[in-house]
């Protein structure tokens, strides 16, 4: 696995990419900022629903992820380098696996670095409502990385179907459509927020701490089963 | 008496379709050991016979076995089996050295260092091992690529158009090494769109027309059948009537015709007996022979020949 993990890295770590990831990252850190010195000081609430629901779980964290997850297989389809891994004796899931993991390796820092001093510049230096985010934030990573890395395996679209995915998604109806949190990663996110710091973060019309524990290992090996599923059964270019 | 060996591959009414365009339609064959040429224009649905032959495309009907087993799906067999695709990308911001060590580790080798060398030695490209690949030329890409393809000592390679690319002294180092691979008692199969290309490597010849399966069997057998098809010749020369009434007399002539422009059109039955006894009549006869041009020589037409045939 390593093999096909350090070549994902090196495939992956492309200059103009981490200048992208880079910009991403620090939108929410400078929210946090400008909020925090505003004429009208936003409520816990307020800050939540903003920057680390909206901004953070919702697009930050899934653009910067995108950016680096559908690239994972895509390229290598694009370029038709990808049979260079499965011709070699090693089964399926020792391709995608690493993959996943190095899609994680690299969008991982970047959104848990952002999520980590926004967090920490809006709550003064409280260390468990830090960690309460930049838990969920890595969490959340984890689980667009499985998703976006099945997406480059199923479509040469990948980047604009990921996209739709944010917008519509993650963005618009899980946000009016309180039943569509039980399907929406960003929920699952903030879910994950609020038990691990509930003195922090009001409850809400969220997904219970338990819920969301269970629907995240349910995402993360849903999508990871069907991407080493498409790559047994897809005819490799 | 010996039962005849197993084939290493088996393919057995493989048909692939796409939609309503089928591009394999139920070919049948076996491969043994040696060099075997799988040739046809392009478009003819080599490529795609080879995918499904290495597992990487699935079949719409028919199985393909190699070494007994179902190629598709099935990850440990590829331990015995080398593949070259046709395409010539490569990892560009990898070093030679470091592709064809990135292929010894996924097909599990132990002393890397030491199969890395000699894939490398085998193609000829120490001096370039520690470039990166983006800066190689197409020849030096596919022979790197056929380093790691090597690097495991496969006993059955499949190479889809390995000498694309490749300039004159490349192609005999690479015939070489094949012919030497072979030689060890490897399986070879090679697919090209040149005739000349084939003959010069391979024992046995599967040629493929419009997906389907036109000819197989020892390669001379199959060429001497291409020496006797009809043949048409242009000939531009200093007397077209005067070549014309000496062509009529040749035996292996079936008609002459001189254009309104000038040319002369042989249709013969025996290509190499025209190649021969033109030269002596235009000598004969005092003509200058301005161009020759063999006006159906195509693998096209050598095909169309084969499949009408």
């Amino acid at each position: 696995m390593g093999a096909v993990y350090s070549l994902t890295l090196r495939q992956l770590s492309g200059k103009w990419r981490l200048v992208i990831m880079t910009v991403l990252a620090a939108l929410p850190v400078l929210i946090a900022v400008l909020m925090l010195h505003s004429a009208h000081a936003s409520s816990v609430k307020n800050f939540e629903d903003v920057v680390l629901s909206t901004m953070l779980a919702g697009s930050i964290a899934p653009l910067v992820v995108l950016a680096i997850g559908a690239a994972a297989f895509a390229n290598e389809v694009e370029d038709r380098t990808l049979a260079n891994l499965t011709l070699a004796p090693i089964p399926r899931w020792k391709i995608v696996l690493p993959k996943l993991l190095a899609t994680i390796t690299i969008a991982g820092p970047f959104v848990a670095v952002s999520a980590l001093l926004t967090s920490y510049v809006a709550f003064l230096g409280d260390a468990r409502a830090v960690l309460a985010v930049t838990m969920s934030a890595l969490v959340g990573v984890a689980l667009y990385a499985s998703a976006f890395v099945w997406l480059g395996l199923v479509s040469t679209q990948a980047i604009g179907l990921g996209l739709l995915y944010i917008v519509l998604w993650e963005g618009f109806f899980s946000g009016f459509v309180s039943g569509i949190r039980l399907l929406s990663i960003r929920y699952y996110a903030i879910g994950l927020m609020h038990g691990l710091d509930p003195r922090r973060f009001a409850t809400g019309n969220n997904v219970s701490f338990g819920a969301a524990i269970a629907l995240c290992a349910v995402v993360f090996a849903g999508f990871l089963l069907l991407a080493v599923r498409r790559l047994r059964r897809m005819d490799v270019p | 008496m010996m039962a005849p060996a197993a084939p290493v591959i088996r393919v057995d009414g493989v048909s692939r379709w796409f939609g309503s365009v089928v591009a394999v339609s139920d070919v049948t064959f076996d491969v043994t050991p040696g060099i075997t040429g799988l040739l046809g224009p392009n478009g003819a649905g080599k490529t795609t016979l080879l995918r499904m032959m290495t597992g990487l495309a699935d079949v719409s009907s028919g199985s393909v076995k190699v070494f007994g087993q179902s190629v598709r799906d099935n990850p440990p067999l590829y331990q015995r089996m080398g593949v070259m695709s046709e395409h010539e990308s490569v990892y560009g911001f990898m070093k030679g050295r470091e592709f064809v060590r990135m292929m010894a580790k996924l097909h599990g080798m132990e002393r890397i260092d030491e199969a890395v060398d000699r894939a490398i030695d085998l193609v000829d490209l120490a001096d370039a091992q520690h470039r990166p690949m983006r800066t190689y030329s197409r020849g030096m890409r596919q022979r790197m690529r056929l380093a790691g393809t090597l690097v495991h000592d496969p006993e059955l390679l499949i190479l889809d158009e390995p000498l694309n690319g490749a300039d004159p002294r490349q192609r005999v180092h690479f015939k070489r090494l094949l012919q030497k691979l072979a030689a060890e008692g490897r399986t070879i199969v090679l697919s090209s769109h040149i005739l000349e290309e084939v003959e010069e490597l391979a024992d046995t010849v599967l040629l493929i027309v419009n997906g389907k399966l036109a000819a197989s069997g020892e390669f001379h057998a199959i060429r001497a059948a291409l020496n006797q098809r009809a043949y048409h010749v242009k000939v531009v020369c200093s007397d077209p009537r005067g070549l014309a009434s000496a062509a009529v007399g040749l035996s292996s002539v079936d008609a002459v015709h001189v254009d309104p422009d000038g040319g002369v059109l042989i249709l013969s039955r025996n290509v190499l007996d025209v190649q021969v006894e033109l030269p002596r009549l235009a000598q004969a006869g005092g003509i200058s022979l301005r161009r020759v041009e063999p006006l159906d020589d195509s693998l096209e037409s050598v095909f169309g020949y084969l499949v009408e045939g």
